[in-house]
């Protein structure tokens, strides 16, 4: 060690030449880094676009995901004869039915995506972080019950991935526990869909082989939910918007309640998440979906950060401390 | 004295010993005290054809070079054959930060390493660009200094790595295997952490109290003497990197609230924006970084 302080002194001006490197690397380096890009480099006005979805849906692209809001832009642009950005930035934030076009853009840029283990991660921080803590908070209590809520379930993909995972990965930690999913949705068409429960290859293209060869059938060169997937799944029609049913909805563990959010305004949505917060146990656990925030909408949720996801839980539990885990 | 003193400066001894007596932590190149003096100068004055000859004495600096000159990162799809068509290419002041950049990241050791070095740089300069964009957004003093301690906080990790090697590795593998933090597993297995190996490294070179500051206090801001907050700004950094994917190369099976952390109430002294910060859109940004993060640091190891 001594011999590196010594080569150090040698080097004159070196430990402050480090210095100022390891300084000007963020005055040089980093736009330096973004230089290199500057072809890729989002346009202003996409920028601008991504905070109006983000303020208005709670909803934000990352960098990395802003062609997908772009390839949507350029789907309503050619809708509405639109040649360039900037001029649909205006549809969006000045003009007159800036909140039907706001709406139109949500549409294009989350249609059609939902499938059997979507998001992997919330679902590996939901196994083995989540559902441990809920069981340990209700293992005094003599009723061992477990009540998670799919709110838009859509097709239904969502809640029977839950199904299997609680029956395949959580079999040991809930035995002799009653679990129940409810799954709800407005939309009756899709609800019909999930209670058929078939499926294409784009919906179950995550699937392990494990759970397609254990909790489905094949049929035709589709796939279909058997009963051991089905079991304790239940379906329902719910509008989130409706209060006097949603103040029916009571004692959840957990609810998941992804892209969904993202059609409400910002008061109908304030309104949904007070339900949510209501019919939350105190050690329950809200998750959204990927890139969706409640900044702006609820203080009394707070957002906790699991490993590679977040969730939000109820800001009146008590405090744990920084160590637990 | 107390117990814990004693203990305290018998294991500092200790480690002082082992970094006294050890040989082979590699220093920065040699050629690039000369060459970053150089680049000093204003530009006007500045030769291309000296900056080359500089270049050329060290040959994997020159070839870094190179290499980072034809990477899309840096190079603009352009396609550069020579020393000299890369500096012009790069310009003089990237040309001394790629040259230092690699200086750096070969101060870890290479082969058999416990940690490998990309991910732990990768997980240094995510931190660093955290800790800018978080005092940025929070009015938080100097953002070039938060990068600072951002990308320097680890550097008692290097020193566990030098000095202690198998008892690092039995910490590594026991932070794995229980997804638990490094630096609980470090304390658990070597009987102290890179906090305060860090620390003795950081002194030895003498680095600013600031950055000591930070080195030693970055996983427990509450003990920090320095009254700046960077430490505790590093600390939720560090925090949401390592829930990322800008992690050591492995999962801590943890549930994380940032309000609850000590760094949080430390940092709400100095910015009276944080209570209203928006913590999941910095979460969201940070996957922005990852890419970048990821070509960089891949593309100074192993373009």
């Amino acid at each position: 060690m001594r011999c590196v302080a010594s080569r150090l002194h040698q080097l004159g001006e070196l430990q402050n030449r480090v210095l100022i490197f390891l300084e000007g690397l963020c005055v040089t380096t980093v736009p330096l880094i973004r230089a290199g890009f500057a072809e890729l480099l989002p346009k202003p006005e996409l920028v601008h676009i991504r905070d109006v979805i983000y303020q208005a849906a709670g909803i934000f692209h990352p960098d990395n995901k802003l062609r997908l809001l772009l390839d949507g832009c350029g789907r309503r642009m050619s809708e509405l004869r639109i040649a360039s950005l900037q001029e649909y930035c205006d549809c969006l934030t000045v003009k007159s039915n800036r909140q039907e076009e706001l709406v139109a853009l949500l549409n294009e840029i989350t249609i059609g995506e939902t499938s059997f283990f979507r998001n992997q991660q919330q679902l590996d921080a939901f196994k083995s972080i989540v559902l441990p803590r809920i069981i340990q908070a209700k293992s005094p209590l003599p009723i061992r019950q477990l009540r998670i809520w799919s709110a838009g379930c859509s097709t239904g993909e969502e809640p029977y991935t839950l199904r299997m995972l609680l029956l395949e990965e959580a079999g040991p930690q809930l035995g002799g526990w009653n679990t129940e999913i409810l799954a709800t949705d407005l939309n009756q068409r899709s609800l019909a869909h999930a209670h058929e429960g078939i499926y294409g290859s784009h919906s179950t293209r995550n699937l392990a082989a494990i759970y397609r060869s254990k909790y489905f059938t094949p049929l035709g060169d589709k796939l279909q939910v058997n009963a051991q997937a089905r079991s304790n799944v239940n379906f329902g029609r719910l509008n989130l918007s409706d209060d006097s049913r949603m103040t029916f909805m009571k004692n959840m563990d957990a609810i998941f309640c992804c892209n969904v959010l993202i059609y409400f305004d910002l008061a109908s949505k304030r309104r949904v998440i007070q339900h949510f917060f209501n019919t939350l146990l105190p050690h329950g656990y809200l998750f959204l979906g990927r890139s969706e925030s409640l900044y702006g909408v609820n203080d009394e949720f707070r957002l906790v950060h699991l490993p590679g996801a977040t969730a939000y839980v109820r800001g009146d539990r008590p405090l744990t401390g920084g160590k637990l885990r | 004295m107390t117990t814990t003193t004693i203990t305290r400066t018998s294991t500092e001894k200790t480690l002082l010993q082992r970094l006294d007596g050890l040989q082979q932590i590699p220093t920065i190149p040699a050629v690039l005290a000369p060459l970053l003096r150089y680049l000093q100068q204003p530009v006007e004055q500045i030769d291309v054809r000296k900056v080359t000859d500089l270049l050329s004495q060290d040959e994997s600096l020159a070839a870094q070079c190179l290499r980072m000159a034809n990477s899309p990162l840096f190079g603009r799809g352009k396609d550069v054959q020579s020393l000299r068509a890369a500096v012009v290419s790069l310009g003089f002041h990237h040309v001394s930060d790629i040259a230092m950049s690699c200086g750096m990241l070969k101060i870890l050791p290479g082969e058999n390493c416990t940690l490998d070095p990309v991910v732990f740089w990768e997980h240094s300069l995510g931190c660093a660009l955290i800790c800018r964009h978080l005092a940025t957004q929070i009015d938080f003093g100097d953002p070039g200094k938060a990068y600072l301690a951002g990308l320097l906080h680890d550097l008692g990790i290097i020193v566990n790595l030098w000095i202690l090697p198998k008892e690092f590795e039995e910490a590594w593998d026991v932070a794995k295997a229980e997804g638990i933090p490094l630096h609980e597993a470090e304390q658990r297995c070597l009987g102290f952490t890179h906090c305060e190996s860090g620390r003795l490294l950081a002194e030895h070179w003498h680095l600013a109290p600031e950055m000591i500051d930070v080195v030693n206090c970055h996983h427990s801001p509450e003990k920090s003497k320095d009254s700046s907050g960077l430490a505790a700004l590093v600390q939720l950094s560090d925090l949401l990197c390592r829930m990322s994917e800008l992690n050591y190369g492995y999962v801590e099976r943890r549930q994380v609230n940032l309000l609850e952390e000590a760094g949080f109430a430390q940092l709400a002294q100095y910015s009276k924006n944080l209570g209203h910060f928006d913590w999941a859109r910095l979460t969201f940004e940070l996957e922005s970084y990852m890419e970048e993060v990821h070509s960089l640091v891949r593309a100074i190891y192993r373009t």
